[in-house]
């Protein structure tokens, strides 16, 4: 069984985050727009801890990306990391709102070949369920300190 | 099947020659990754390896906590085929059969092919 209630910013990706967290079995789930703004979260129980999150795997992505540049002439579309006990899977979802970042943390109740089978659906799910692009969306918005406040209120039930 | 031989390729290889053998794949059993595979076309290999490690994991912690043992052999019969698994070590060996394949015959070549692994 999964660990944690899901939440969401934006609803659209609600269903299919969700299906996916019990599919694989992932004990915390974070889904995320490039520049660490967080859209929805699974198994954290502190806003900090989501921030923080969110901060590191933005980063981890953006250094994948140009080491894969570098080595691959392209950004690296996956990466794995193994812990002890847990494990974590960081990948790109493309989207017609553009690229989203999932970061996906398992144990022995899941396994990679698992979660890697059960994210090539949810990129399909929320590829087919995201609404159209409103706007050229900014690298660095000029409000994001102010929306990612809002975000995180809007996770921990303080909106 | 990959370009790349491998130290299991003639082991799935000969498995792979049996009547009703759809598909042979030595899987990892933690991660449930294909490590080596021999699959017709039309056999999502990536989506059985990774199911049926996940199924023989939960067979295995299954047959342990009702005090049966290690677990030799897993069959499971389905309308359209049958899933055949199998592990030593950290590796499992899974084989996707038709409905109709000699079961008595694969479970006996899998054995005999589980000495190959790890």
């Amino acid at each position: 069984m999964s660990g944690g209630s899901l939440a969401a910013v934006e609803r659209w990706v609600e269903q299919p985050l969700r299906r996916f967290v019990e599919d694989a079995r992932l004990r915390r789930t974070l889904l995320l727009h490039p520049s660490g703004q967080v859209v929805a979260q699974q198994g954290f129980a502190r806003s900090v801890d989501v921030m923080s999150a969110c901060a590191l795997a933005a980063g981890i992505r953006a250094s994948a990306g140009e080491l894969g540049r570098m080595l691959d002439g392209r950004p690296f579309g996956e990466l794995f990391h193994a812990g002890d006990g847990r494990q974590l899977y960081l990948a790109d979802v493309a989207t017609p709102r553009g690229p989203y970042v999932l970061l996906a943390v398992f144990d022995a109740e899941s396994s990679l070949g698992l979660v890697r089978l059960y994210f090539a659906e949810l990129a399909e799910h929320l590829a087919a369920a995201a609404p159209a692009p409103v706007a050229e969306p900014q690298v660095l918005p000029s409000g994001f300190e102010q929306e990612l406040n809002r975000n995180l209120a809007v996770l921990f039930g303080r909106a | 099947m990959s370009g790349v031989q491998s130290p299991f390729s003639a082991m799935l290889s000969a498995l792979a020659r049996h009547r009703g053998v759809t598909g042979s794949m030595v899987v990892g059993e933690g991660d449930g990754l294909v490590v080596d595979s021999n699959l017709r076309v039309g056999v999502r290999g990536d989506a059985v390896a990774a199911l049926a490690a996940s199924l023989y994991r939960k067979v295995r912690r299954s047959s342990h906590a009702a005090g049966f043992g290690g677990v030799t052999f897993l069959q499971l019969e389905a309308e359209l085929g049958r899933l055949c698994v199998a592990g030593r070590g950290r590796l499992v060996l899974v084989a996707v059969a038709e409905r109709d394949v000699n079961v008595g015959l694969l479970r006996a070549e899998m054995r005999t092919a589980l000495e190959g692994l790890a």
